[in-house]
C-alpha cells in the first residue's frame, strides 16, 4: 500500500504539512476557517532534530502498521483497517479515551482539540491525495508505494 | 473442523477473527452468556451516563459475523466441558462438539461477605451491559448511591452516575484510590479531582453488613459509620472465571495456566484473556493481566494456533488509559513501591499535570501521566523493547518524548517498517 514517507534532508520544518492536514480534515475545507473557526487537531507531527550546529525536521504521521496495536487496544472498535489497509477511526464509535495513544510507538495518534475523539492520518482518503504532501513546498513528504519505500531502506 | 469458543468479548472475538483468516471452511461458533452481540465492555460506564447511546456498544458490526460465517449463540451458557467425548454442555441441555476448543470466559465479580447482603434487590455488580442497564433502570435523582471499591470500575460506575443521583459514595478498604495501579501521591491526585465533583470518598473502610428486607436501606462500616442507601454497587474487584476449566481437570492456579500458544493443560482446549495467567514482561511473573489488548493479542494468538499456524504470545504489562472528568490518567509498567528516579509537575500552568517516568538501570520500567499524555506510546515501546536509554538521542527527563528520541539509523528502521 501507499504511505506517507519524510524527508528529513529536506525538511523546512515550517508546519505547512500541518495546516493543510488541519484543513483537509475540516467542513470548510478552508485554510483559514479551518484554523480560526474550526477546532481542529493536525493528525501531523514536526519533529525536531537538534544537531551539535543545525536544527533539522521531519513530518511524522501513522505508519499504517501491518499489525497497528491501536486497533488492539481499542476498547470501542472505534479504531479499524480498511479493505486498502489503511488504520481509520470511526468518529463516531471513538469515546476518547486514549488507550491507542497509550500503545503507538510513534506517537501518531492525537487526542483531539475537543478532547472527544482522536486525530490521526487517514491518507486524506475522502480529500484525495494527501494535503500534506500535495502542499509540501519543498518536496519533503512523499506518498510512496511498497516498491518505492523499499528502496529506501 | 469444528471451532468452539466459550465467550464472546475481547478475546473470544479476536480469536474468531484469526480462525477465519486462516481457516476459510471450518465451523465457527461462539458461546455467549450475555443477551447482548460483543461490546466494548469498558463502554458500560459511558453507556451509563449517556455519552455512548446503545447503537455504539457494539464492538464489531453485524456484518463483522456474517461475511466472516461466524456464528455466536446468545444466552448460551456453558456448563461442562466433557474433555473425552470434546464437547461442551449448555445450560440448555444443547450439546457443541468441538474438535479445538477456546475458553475465553473472562472473570466474574468478586463479592466480599457482607452481613444480610443476600437476597437483596438493589444491589449490583458493574461489570457488564447488563448490570449497567440495571442501573439506569432504578436510579433516579434522589438516590443516594453506594459504591463499594475505589478502583479503576468503582471509579467509572461513579462518573458514570454523577449528575443522575442525589449522593455517590465510595467505599473502599485501601488508604487510596485505585490502589492496584497507583501510589499514593498519584492517587491523592485524582481523588482530589473526584472530590471537585461531590462524590464522597470513605477510605480505610469497608462495609460489614447492611440492613434492610430485600432492600438494602442502610449500610454498616469496618469504622461502625453507618450510611443510608438506595443503590448499593459492589465493585470490589474481580475473580477468573475459571470454573468450567477447573471441573474438567484443566490445570489452573489463580487463573487458567497456559502455554505461550496459549494451550492450557489439555490438548486442543485453549484459553484466553482475564481467564489465565500471562506472563508480567516486568516481572516476569505469572499473573492476571486483565487488559483489553491483552485479550486481544491472546485470543488471536489462540486462534492462530487453534487454526494449525504457530505463534507466539506478545508479552504483556499493566497498563491504563483512563478519565474521570476530564482528567486523563495513563499508566503504564511498573508503579507502586518503587522510588522515582524522575518527577515532573507543572504547577505554573495546571497544578494537576503530572509526568512521573520510573527508571531503574538504564531503561524506563513505568510511568504514570497525568493531563500530559500526548505520545505516551513511545514511552509504552521503550518499556515494551526494554530499550537502553543511554543509547537514545537524549535524556528522557529532559524534554517532551517525541521520535526524535531514536538515533537516525532506528528511526529510519522504524518509520520503514523494518523489524526490532
Amino acid at each position: 500500500m501507499k504511505k506517507i514517507y519524510a524527508f528529513e534532508s529536506k525538511c523546512l520544518g515550517c508546519g505547512l504539512c500541518e495546516v493543510y492536514c488541519r484543513a483537509a480534515h475540516s467542513k470548510s475545507k478552508d485554510i483559514i476557517k479551518a484554523h480560526k473557526r474550526e477546532n481542529i487537531t493536525s493528525a501531523i507531527v514536526i519533529e525536531e532534530i537538534l544537531q551539535p550546529k543545525a536544527v533539522s525536521y521531519f513530518a511524522l504521521q501513522c505508519r499504517h502498521c501491518s499489525d497497528p496495536k491501536c486497533i488492539k487496544a481499542c476498547i470501542s472498535g472505534a479504531m479499524y483497517k480498511d479493505e486498502d489497509g489503511i488504520v481509520r477511526n470511526k468518529k463516531e464509535k471513538c469515546v476518547g479515551c486514549l488507550s491507542c495513544v497509550l500503545v503507538c510507538p510513534f506517537g501518531a495518534v492525537r487526542k483531539s482539540a475537543d478532547g472527544k475523539t482522536v486525530a490521526k492520518c487517514d491518507l486524506c482518503i475522502d480529500y484525495g491525495l494527501p494535503a500534506c504532501v500535495d502542499n509540501c513546498p519543498n518536496e519533503a513528504i512523499k506518498l510512496l508505494d511498497d516498491k518505492e519505500a523499499e528502496a529506501l531502506k | 473442523m469444528k471451532y468452539l469458543i466459550i465467550g464472546n468479548c475481547a478475546a473470544g472475538t479476536s480469536a474468531a477473527e484469526a480462525i477465519r483468516s486462516k481457516d476459510k471452511t471450518g465451523d465457527i461458533t461462539i458461546l455467549s452468556n450475555e443477551s447482548y452481540p460483543a461490546y466494548g465492555r469498558p463502554l458500560i460506564s459511558y453507556f451509563l451516563s449517556g455519552k455512548v447511546k446503545p447503537e455504539n456498544m457494539s464492538y464489531r458490526d453485524p456484518s463483522f459475523y456474517e461475511s466472516r460465517k461466524i456464528s455466536v449463540l446468545l444466552n448460551a451458557c456453558a456448563q461442562k466441558i466433557d474433555i473425552k467425548a470434546k464437547s461442551v454442555i449448555a445450560d440448555s441441555g444443547k450439546k457443541f462438539d468441538y474438535d479445538k476448543l477456546l475458553i475465553a470466559s473472562g472473570s466474574v465479580p468478586f463479592i466480599p461477605p457482607i452481613k444480610n447482603l443476600a437476597n437483596q434487590k438493589n444491589v449490583f455488580s458493574f461489570l457488564s451491559y447488563g448490570d449497567a442497564q440495571k442501573i439506569k433502570e432504578v436510579i433516579n435523582k434522589d438516590s443516594k448511591v453506594i459504591i463499594a471499591g475505589g478502583g479503576l470500575i468503582g471509579l467509572k460506575a461513579a462518573e458514570g452516575l454523577f449528575g443522575k443521583v442525589r449522593k455517590i459514595t465510595v467505599v473502599d478498604l485501601a488508604d487510596r484510590v485505585m490502589a492496584s495501579v497507583l501510589d499514593k501521591p498519584a492517587a491523592d491526585i485524582i481523588q482530589n479531582h473526584i472530590e471537585r465533583n461531590e462524590i464522597e470518598f470513605i477510605l480505610n473502610a469497608s462495609i460489614t453488613a447492611v440492613e434492610g428486607e430485600q432492600k438494602v436501606g442502610r449500610v454498616v462500616l469496618s469504622d461502625s459509620q453507618e450510611l443510608e442507601c438506595d443503590i448499593l454497587i459492589i465493585a470490589v474487584g474481580v475473580r477468573p472465571n475459571i470454573s468450567l476449566a477447573k471441573e474438567a481437570g484443566i490445570k489452573t492456579n489463580k487463573a487458567i495456566i497456559v502455554d505461550k500458544y496459549m494451550q492450557t493443560s489439555q490438548k486442543d482446549i485453549y484459553a484466553a484473556g482475564d481467564c489465565v495467567e500471562s506472563v508480567d514482561l516486568i516481572s516476569n511473573e505469572h499473573k492476571i493481566l486483565a487488559l483489553w489488548s491483552n485479550a486481544v493479542n491472546q485470543g488471536e494468538t489462540a486462534g492462530l494456533n487453534m487454526a494449525g499456524v504457530k505463534h507466539e504470545a506478545p508479552t504483556s504489562f499493566a497498563m491504563n488509559a483512563i478519565s474521570f472528568f476530564g482528567m486523563q490518567l495513563i499508566s503504564a509498567g511498573l508503579i507502586c513501591n518503587t522510588d522515582y528516579s524522575y518527577a515532573f509537575a507543572d504547577s505554573v500552568a495546571n497544578e494537576s499535570k503530572v509526568r512521573r517516568l520510573n527508571i531503574a538501570d538504564d531503561r524506563l520500567l513505568g510511568f504514570v501521566l497525568i493531563n500530559d499524555f500526548q505520545r505516551a506510546g513511545i514511552y509504552t515501546d521503550l518499556i515494551n523493547n526494554n530499550t537502553k536509554l543511554s543509547k537514545l538521542e537524549y535524556d528522557i527527563k529532559s524534554k517532551d518524548i517525541g521520535f526524535n528520541i531514536y538515533p537516525r539509523d532506528i528511526r529510519k528502521d522504524k518509520i520503514l517498517g523494518k523489524k526490532d
